[in-house]
């Protein structure tokens, strides 16, 4: 059994079902809930893809970033022109969505990779601003008056099953070399080059790859709500994404899940509360911080523990007779 | 045969002149001690080795290859690792994932290997899952695999330091005050691991102030005192050099520390 299971073709075939059991049942569900809860879910999943991308820089490599809605802007208004515009495919779209923005991510990642810590989170501040002002001024975004007249092409299947895939991905990423090498430069960098890891290299991978997550995320919003503006994509939509990464569990994939959960659904939930949701939803967030400071599911570690109950029962079950 | 020759390397920070002319060879499976006062240079000679500063004037290569101008992640490649004075783990990680980090440099996989988990990815970090386990058991540590490195005890820490230098085979082990901390059993292990380590084949370089392990385990010890390499012998010699004496004790008539 665990062979078979161990065999990549094998593995494959378990991964495909998945994302097919996520597009069928998504589909049902769609079929089922209400619109107002499937746009809390629409919401729930792009928000959770970005996280994802805002998890691997600032969780797993460590490099706080703020510029995380210049990217999901970016794939938006990427997305937006191709498919509006030249008349391409709305998958196609989202995928050049993702595509430019991880090109800037890379470009924005070689000038501020000198930077550490607050620097950095300063620098990509500045990126963001710049990036939201640029749209703000091109024709070809329609400046301030926003893009209008995209076809929300968006479907909730698409959604979750690009949700799964991603998951999957930075699961996968997390427990390779490069994974371990990210995890490595946020733990101490120094000592990172010593063993051999191209800080520099690492780093502009999870930029890279952090601003893709961002560009479809980006590309799917724009395609749901049909309609875009720069200020959509403002230095609160940085921190939106950033809280959910914090709250969740920084680094850890299940916690920023959560994350994306509970602060999409929070601000809705709360709506019965009218003018006092955002200071119940500000002070959700403290108790969480003060309960919990390093998130949800920060410190806790599911692989870890699964490994730990299946490589050492015997010793353990000894040590307790004890 | 040298394997590691520093040939008249001198680094000057600013008006410093922290490394002075530094002629100094290691010998493929020796151990070697660099010992001065503080501030002697010392732990600037692993950094100008490791590539971390380059040197102002002056040659370091390893078997006949230069370092100088290398990026300090390509030294670990090419053979040479090393602990810190200050114990530099990735503390929220396994002590299982620090040793897999080790053997980073002799892995290949890349983004396209960790997307796609082909067998061939799967059997290198089966690989590597191996041989980090078999650092750990070498260093007594097999038992802490899940532990994070932040939860084991300072000589424990230390010695995964040295696992993860270790996993990755280098030709020569820099140790930077590798007994820092440590109680005097503690030490007597550590002795005994430096042994083991070398006997695997592995040159040592290390930088200690325990005279009592420094003077029990080197083959030669070279000594520094304001950058300069004032002796280099075995440690018998080295106990009876004059300038040693005087650099660690004083000469008994007043003199100016301050280098003119």
């Amino acid at each position: 059994m665990k062979k078979l299971l161990n065999n990549w073709i094998v593995q494959v075939l378990l991964f495909l079902s998945l994302l097919g059991l996520t597009a069928y049942g998504s589909q049902m569900i769609n079929d089922i809930i209400p619109p107002y809860f499937l746009m809390i879910a629409f919401f729930i999943g792009i928000n959770l893809i970005m996280a994802l991308g805002l998890n691997l820089i600032t969780g797993v490599t460590g490099q706080l970033s703020l510029g995380h809605a210049a990217f999901m802007s970016i794939g938006a208004y990427s997305s937006a022109i191709a498919t509006v515009n030249y008349d391409l495919p709305f998958l196609l779209g989202v995928l050049i969505g993702g595509l430019i923005a991880s090109v800037f991510g890379v470009i924005i990642g070689f000038p501020t990779l000198r930077l550490t810590g607050d620097y950095l989170a300063i620098a990509t501040l500045g990126f963001a601003e710049i990036v939201r002002v640029q749209f703000t001024n091109m024709k070809i975004t329609n400046g301030a008056i926003g893009f209008l007249g995209i076809e929300g092409s968006t479907t909730f299947p698409i959604v979750m099953t690009i949700a799964v895939l991603t998951i999957c991905l930075m699961v996968w990423l997390e427990n390779s070399r490069n994974g371990r090498a990210m995890l490595a430069i946020r733990e101490d960098e120094v000592a990172s080059s010593a063993v051999g890891i191209n800080t520099t290299l690492y780093k502009i991978q999870a930029f890279a790859i952090g601003a893709f997550c961002a560009g479809v995320g980006g590309a799917l919003f724009a395609h749901t709500t049909t309609f875009i503006q720069p200020t959509d994509f403002g230095f609160q939509k940085s921190v939106d994404i950033l809280s959910i990464v914090v709250l969740g569990g920084l680094g850890s994939i299940p916690g920023t899940i959560i994350g994306a959960i509970v602060l999409t659904a929070a601000p809705e939930i709360l709506r019965p509360l009218s003018n006092y949701r955002m200071i119940v939803y500000g002070l959700l967030l403290v108790v969480i911080m003060i309960f919990r400071p390093y998130g949800l599911m920060g410190g806790v570690n599911l692989r870890q523990a699964l490994r730990r109950a299946m490589m050492f029962p015997k010793k353990k079950q000894a040590g307790r007779e004890e | 045969m040298s394997l590691l020759t520093l040939d008249n390397v001198t680094i000057r920070f600013g008006g410093l002149t922290a490394v002075d002319t530094v002629n100094l060879e290691i010998n493929q499976g020796e151990i070697l001690a660099l010992i001065g006062p503080n501030g002697a240079g010392k732990s600037t000679v692993f950094n100008l080795i490791t590539s971390i500063y380059q040197p102002t004037e002056g040659t370091i290569s390893l078997a006949g290859k230069s370092l100088v101008r290398i990026p300090t992640h390509k030294i670990a490649e090419m053979g040479i690792t090393r602990t810190f004075q200050t114990i530099r783990l990735f503390s929220e990680l396994s002590v299982l994932d620090n040793v897999k980090i080790g053997a980073h440099c002799r892995g290949k996989a890349g983004l396209f290997q960790a997307f796609t988990r082909l067998p061939g990815m799967k059997r290198e970090e089966a690989e590597i899952e191996e041989k980090a386990i078999k650092a750990l058991e070498f260093l007594d540590l097999a038992t802490k695999c899940e532990e994070m490195a932040k939860n084991l005890s300072y000589g424990e820490q230390r010695r995964l330091e040295i696992a993860r230098a270790l996993v990755s085979k280098p030709k020569l082990l820099l140790l930077d005050e590798p007994a820092a901390g440590m109680n005097p059993q503690e030490k007597v292990v550590l002795m005994e691991m430096i042994r083991r380590i070398r006997d695997t084949g592995i040159t040592i370089f290390l930088v200690e102030h325990d005279m009592k392990l420094v003077m029990g385990i080197s083959e030669r010890i070279a000594v520094l005192d304001y950058g300069k390499l004032i002796a280099e012998g075995t440690p018998l010699e080295v106990r009876s050099n004059n300038a040693v004496i005087e650099a660690y004790l004083g000469s008994g008539k007043f003199k100016s520390r301050i280098r003119r």
